[in-house]
């Protein structure tokens, strides 16, 4: 409660500092990292006690990108479920400090879309980069930040193609971040209509001015493969094709066309097949127009197949690369009677019992790797050119993708880059990271001594071994962060 | 429990070849690398920087090699250096940046084709090292790569001077008891470091038979060449060889960079011997060519077609440059006067992809593409 309100002020000032200088943003990368988070005081906090992974550990490792110093203490409090809940409603969650700090990248609330346009298209991925990383590692609302992820992956787009470039940001904003734990028809519409979308997977092609002309299917047959359905889900080629029909006809403003009204999307009648479709056994009466897109999208989201394949993936991604089948079918139930309710969704998966007891059995992403390490070291962070190259090192620099499949959740095409995290762990711990800070001593002496750290890295205690290899290895806080223990979650 | 993954550094070798990408930045004319002088129009449109018959090295009695590729002569008697002549992509901007964009993505597509086909190749992310670029930053052929690093010298990989000594042996220790894939995949990377390593402490001498030049683009190569044959997994390199952008004084101004990649080449070529280079196609590619007609400046201006080389690599050798030729003089030119790209860049690629990647999907590597033949 108190310091609650004292993280209010703290946000408070902040947020003053930012604006104050906004627009001098090579400023503002110096100064922002010498402004303190609300929970970065570094103030006396508790280890685990534990030779396993506890229940408030585990809860933290899944439902965020890695423990804080304060965050166990504040979980145990207020019990793991209830803190489960909490993350689950992230617009009850103060996240003011954060929001403030992220002001300073305007161009991602740039609206009209044409705005985007003035913006160097590699300054755009910067700041959409530099944001992405700054709320990992400080936002309040991480099961809202990991699902976010989660979906950038799942709707991936590459913004080098076309006008995605300059539409991406507001993809991000408008498609994935509005809709990241709200309802899973409404994300599917978000992002069918999203302009990077109508690029990134040529809708804005899918046309038929003529009866010879053929429909493009990029983005039907991704709609059905990864967004819905599933690539074993049970659709045929012909509803590829019907779906591409019913998509025909929508369209975004290009840039090379006209900067007026750039990224508007719109639908043209005359270039949509307007005949009667036949897909997935429902038919569609011709004349329908435009409203061929929701009764697709209706069909789509509506189809077991999809309650089934995001059931598996959100199980991949919290329970097991390989889940098991009792929990992905009670999440897929969950997804089915709430219509997609993805807040039911996932509160079902957090109630399995398979939830529970799969414990440090996934392998951290990059990503999720070097943010975990700022996390526990409560590290400050501009969030710039080294971390950000370090990120391509690994193979997970945030949207840079290629394919519409998204970057793998699981853990075998992620299992060369260790060379990197190690090299990452040492330069980082030893001080070395351009951009990136944290106060090693305070932190030890705030949780307690070197053991008491390790456990706090580690999520449990440190086993002989462990205890034996920091000690020896020169580098201790090095050392455990590229311990297997600390890739996996 | 997902399948095991095999160690992808056991063995005495990497377990496929590299791909080294080297692009001509700036539109190199590839009518004065491999001339047609079987062609008269090539020499009634340039009087001042058409090269003689006579002062060319033979090549298939129709083409001729530039007399300072001379390096790289000794390759095409061998067999080893393929020729391609008529080639570049559907671009049409003229624009070396808009040119240089669409090819090194492979038209309107996300990411590169290089990052694509590190990305989609069966083994994908296997190795440690992937893909480096040599120089300041990664090019866009790399982009979405799985792991890829720009590195200015071999000192960039490893783990750096802030290592202390028992580091490394502590923490190889934990992942020995380390479960599922991190034991195997710890194997790995300590396999390639300790590579790194001993490449660091050999002295860097190259095999005999190879002399580098002191340029950026000879010193890059020796890299690339030491990281091969230090068989740390290294799956691609790219390089840049800038300065083709002769829009006056060609020739005096192309004298230097055609001197740099023969020599470099050469010395590439020989450094990593005939069994190692037989898996190591050497593709060397430029966004676009030059105007048939020289200048009144005694250059050449931005034009489409141009050659494509690629040395090494285990290709079948005809003997003779690739092109579908039509006369200079009497077939219609393009645009204000260039030579036609008469063979799409990918269509040379795609047979050095398939035998580094036997398994792979061209078309991911290059969507879109309708493939000849």
């Amino acid at each position: 409660m108190s310091s609650s309100r004292r993280g209010f002020l703290q946000a408070a000032s902040a947020g003053g500092a930012v604006v104050g200088i906004a627009g001098f943003s090579a400023l503002s990368h110096v100064l922002a990292p010498l402004l303190d988070g609300p929970s970065d005081g570094l103030a006396p906090f508790p280890a685990p006690q534990d030779p396993a992974v506890d229940e408030a550990t585990h809860v933290l490792n899944r439902l965020s990108f890695g423990p804080r110093p304060n965050d166990r203490a504040a979980i145990q409090s207020l019990g793991p479920r209830a803190w489960i809940e909490q993350q689950l409603a992230p617009e009850s969650i103060d996240d003011a400090w954060t929001d403030a700090r992220l002001r300073h990248f305007e161009a991602l609330d740039a609206w009209p879309l044409g705005e985007l346009l003035e913006y160097n298209a590699k300054e755009l991925l910067d700041q959409l980069t530099r944001a992405k990383l700054l709320r990992a590692v400080h936002s309040r609302r991480q099961l809202h930040e990991v699902m976010v992820d989660f979906w950038s992956d799942h709707f991936n787009i590459d913004p080098s193609k076309g006008d995605s470039k300059w539409l991406k940001p507001a993809d991000d904003k408008r498609v994935i971040r509005a809709h990241a734990l709200g309802r899973f028809r409404d994300l599917v519409k978000a992002s069918a209509l999203s302009p990077a979308m109508l690029w990134y997977l040529d809708g804005r092609v899918n046309r038929r001015a003529s009866p010879q002309e053929k429909p493009n299917e990029n983005y039907a047959r991704e709609l059905l493969e990864l967004h819905t359905l599933g690539v074993r889900g049970g659709y045929s080629q012909a509803d590829v094709m019907e779906a591409a029909r019913c998509l025909s006809g929508w369209t975004v403003r290009a840039r090379e066309d006209s900067r007026f009204a750039v990224g508007r999307v719109a639908f043209q009648p005359d270039l949509h097949d307007d005949g009667p479709k036949t897909l997935l056994g429902a038919t569609l009466p011709a004349g329908l127009g435009e409203a061929d897109l929701d009764r697709l999208l209706d069909l789509v989201c509506q189809h077991p197949a999809t309650a089934q394949h995001l059931a598996h993936k959100l199980c991949c991604r919290f329970i097991a690369d390989d889940p098991p089948l009792a929990a992905v079918a009670a999440v897929a139930e969950a997804f089915t009677a709430s219509s997609g309710d993805l807040r039911q969704t996932l509160r079902a998966l957090f109630a399995t019992p398979e939830f529970w007891a799969a414990r440090g059995n996934k392998i951290k992403r990059p990503f999720h790797f070097a943010v975990a390490c700022l996390r526990a070291t409560a590290a400050r962070t501009d969030a710039g050119p080294a971390l950000q190259n370090y990120l391509l090192r690994l193979g997970h620099a945030p949207f840079q993708y290629p394919s519409p499949d998204g970057y793998p959740e699981e853990a075998a095409p992620w299992m060369a880059t260790l060379l990197w995290r190690w090299k990452f762990a040492l330069e980082f711990a030893s001080g070395y990271l351009p951009g990136t800070r944290c106060d090693l001593p305070r932190l030890e002496r705030a949780a307690g001594g070197p053991a008491a750290l390790a456990a706090h890295f580690l999520g449990r205690q440190p086993t002989p071994p462990e205890r034996q290899a920091m000690t020896a290895s020169g580098q201790s806080v090095a050392l455990l962060l590229a311990s297997p223990a600390f890739q996996t979650f | 429990m997902p399948p095991a993954l095999t160690t992808f550094l056991d063995g005495q070798q990497d377990s496929s070849g590299t791909l080294v990408v080297i692009f001509l930045r700036g539109g190199a004319d590839g009518l004065n690398l491999v001339v047609p002088h079987g062609d008269d129009g090539y020499y009634r449109a340039r009087p001042n920087l058409g090269i003689r018959r006579e002062n060319l090295l033979e090549l298939d009695g129709f083409f001729g090699l530039n007399p300072l590729l001379a390096p790289l002569y000794p390759w095409w008697q061998s067999g080893q250096l393929t020729l391609v002549h008529g080639t570049g992509s559907e671009d049409e901007t003229r624009s070396h940046f808009a040119a240089q964009d669409f090819m090194e993505r492979g038209g309107l597509a996300a990411g590169g084709w290089l990052g694509r086909f590190l990305r989609v190749r069966p083994d994908a992310g296997q190795s440690p090292l992937t893909a480096v670029a040599i120089g300041p930053q990664l090019p866009e052929s790399l982009r979405g790569a799985p792991s890829c690093a720009a590195i200015q010298s071999l000192d960039d990989f490893g783990l750096g001077d802030h290592l202390p000594p028992n580091f490394l042996p502590q923490l190889a220790a934990l992942y020995q008891t380390a479960p599922g894939l991190l034991a195997p995949a710890a194997h790995s990377a300590l396999a390639a470091l300790q590579r790194i390593d001993a490449l660091r402490q050999t002295a860097a001498a190259p095999a005999s038979r190879a002399t580098y030049g002191p340029d950026d683009f000879s010193v890059g190569l020796r890299q690339v060449a030491r990281l091969i044959k230090g068989q740390v997994g290294l799956q691609a390199a790219t390089l840049d060889l800038n300065g083709w952008d002769s829009h006056i004084t060609q020739a005096s101004l192309l004298a230097s960079p055609l001197q740099r990649l023969a020599q470099g080449l050469h010395a590439f070529a020989s450094d990593l011997g005939p069994a190692t280079l037989a898996r190591t196609p050497i593709v060397v590619l430029t966004e676009f060519g030059r105007r048939v007609a020289e200048n009144s400046a005694s250059g050449t201006d931005h034009g489409r077609g141009s050659a494509l080389f690629i040395l090494g690599g285990g290709l079948p050798h005809t003997g003779k440059v690739q092109a579908n030729w039509a006369d200079l003089a009497s077939s219609p030119l393009v645009g204000p006067g260039d030579l036609p790209v008469t063979t799409n860049y990918r269509d040379v690629l795609a047979p050095a992809l398939r035998r580094l990647a036997p398994a792979i999907d061209l078309r991911k590597v290059f969507p879109g593409h309708a493939w000849a033949g």
